[in-house]
């Protein structure tokens, strides 16, 4: 994790939570889910800020891997919650197995959120090949997913695949751009 | 010793604890000693068992909750032990059936076949909670100490292994439908 903004020494770093941020947020609360278990990444911390400051009902839980987070949130789900994973797509990579033996055999119902790494914006060579197989990988496991483009689609997209996955008990997808969460001339996440 | 053994007293002890089992031969021998719906047979996500019972104790603080692990698969997953430590689930208990090999893969050995130490794991992890147990009057405390006081609790019992002869069922989505309804979330998800 490389923080966006340099820290300046005596003033705490208050970052302005996004419309797209606020909009996921919004989405996984009106669409039930309030348990949210999660791998840090910069742009999901804003996620996680809307979810404390906007909708302090939902519950997030800190995994060390995507693969355990995957775990964590089966168990939730068999417990009775609707649960949400927030990754980055390098993370994805970390989670197929658990996708395709755990969450897909048992029609385990899970909502993924991809910060994606490796597409337009990317400055780093080494996210590149993980980051353009998320969307191939996604669709060889028969993962439905869409990624959302501006701000103000993000509640709906997030409803909509909650929807999709709650309803039919399939895991889904949504896949959030660096052209969204790190427009250009943003800092490098 | 053997894990049959381990696994057959563990499941006496349980009323209405829901378990998630490893696969292979954990599930296997769950499988043998006594069929129920409150088991949650995996048959794949290696790695995963105790981080589904994490999951399924945060949404279910009214049940305990008993994982049963081998030690390949919780070598595979040891920042479960982490999580479950930060969370700290009182009502999770974590039993790692070490028999020092990958059994179900034709008995290569692990790495606790030489010096790896997962109570030490655990407790390095930050979980209070733990015991290493050889046999079974070892166990049977460890399992009522386990009831008696809050966890989340880490029991690894050292088990030689045994040859499983039968296999549950293999229809995931019917244990899972199954394993819900008997929790009382029917087959879908709560919707708040």
């Amino acid at each position: 994790m490389n923080p966006t903004e340099p820290r300046v020494a005596g003033v705490p770093r208050v970052p302005a939570i996004p419309p797209w941020a606020a909009g996921v947020a919004d989405g996984l609360w009106d669409a039930g889910c309030r348990d949210v278990v999660y791998v840090p990444d910069n742009p999901l911390s804003h996620i996680l800020a809307a979810l404390e400051r906007d909708h302090p009902g939902v519950r997030t839980v800190l995994a060390t891997r995507e693969e355990e987070a995957t775990g964590i949130a089966a168990g939730l789900y068999l417990g009775g919650a609707r649960p949400a994973l927030l990754m980055q797509s390098s993370g994805l990579g970390n989670t197929l197995n658990a996708v395709g033996s755990l969450l897909l055999a048992f029609q385990i119902p899970v909502l993924m959120v991809v910060s994606m790494r490796g597409d337009a914006g990317e400055w780093n060579s080494a996210q590149v090949p993980m980051g353009r197989a998320v969307r191939p990988v996604l669709d060889a496991l028969g993962v439905s997913h869409l990624s959302v483009d501006r701000g103000d689609e993000a509640r709906d997209a997030i409803v909509s695949l909650a929807q999709l996955a709650f309803g039919t008990r399939l895991p889904t997808a949504c896949l959030l751009p660096r052209r969204l969460t790190s427009p250009a001339g943003g800092g490098r996440s | 010793m053997t894990r049959f053994e381990a696994i057959d007293l563990t499941r006496r002890t349980l009323t209405d604890e829901p378990v998630i089992v490893n696969l292979g031969h954990a599930a296997y021998e769950l499988f043998a000693g006594g069929d129920r719906p409150l088991n949650f047979y995996t048959w794949g996500s290696m790695g995963l068992t105790s981080s589904i019972a994490l999951g399924l104790a945060l949404a279910r603080p009214d049940r305990r909750v008993v994982a049963l692990d081998g030690d390949g698969s919780l070598l595979m997953n040891l920042g479960s032990l982490a999580t479950i430590a930060a969370c700290a689930p009182t009502h999770l208990l974590l039993v790692v059936l070490d028999n020092g090999q990958y059994g179900t893969t034709g008995g290569q050995p692990t790495p606790t076949s030489s010096d790896a130490d997962l109570e030490a794991c655990a407790r390095a992890m930050g979980v209070r909670q733990t015991a290493t147990v050889r046999n079974a009057e070892q166990l049977e405390r460890a399992l009522e100490e386990s009831r008696a006081s809050a966890g989340p609790w880490v029991v690894v019992a050292k088990v030689d292994e045994s040859a499983p002869t039968v296999k549950p069922p293999l229809d995931c989505v019917y244990i899972k439908q199954r394993f819900m309804a008997a929790l009382g979330e029917g087959s879908g998800s709560r919707t708040p």
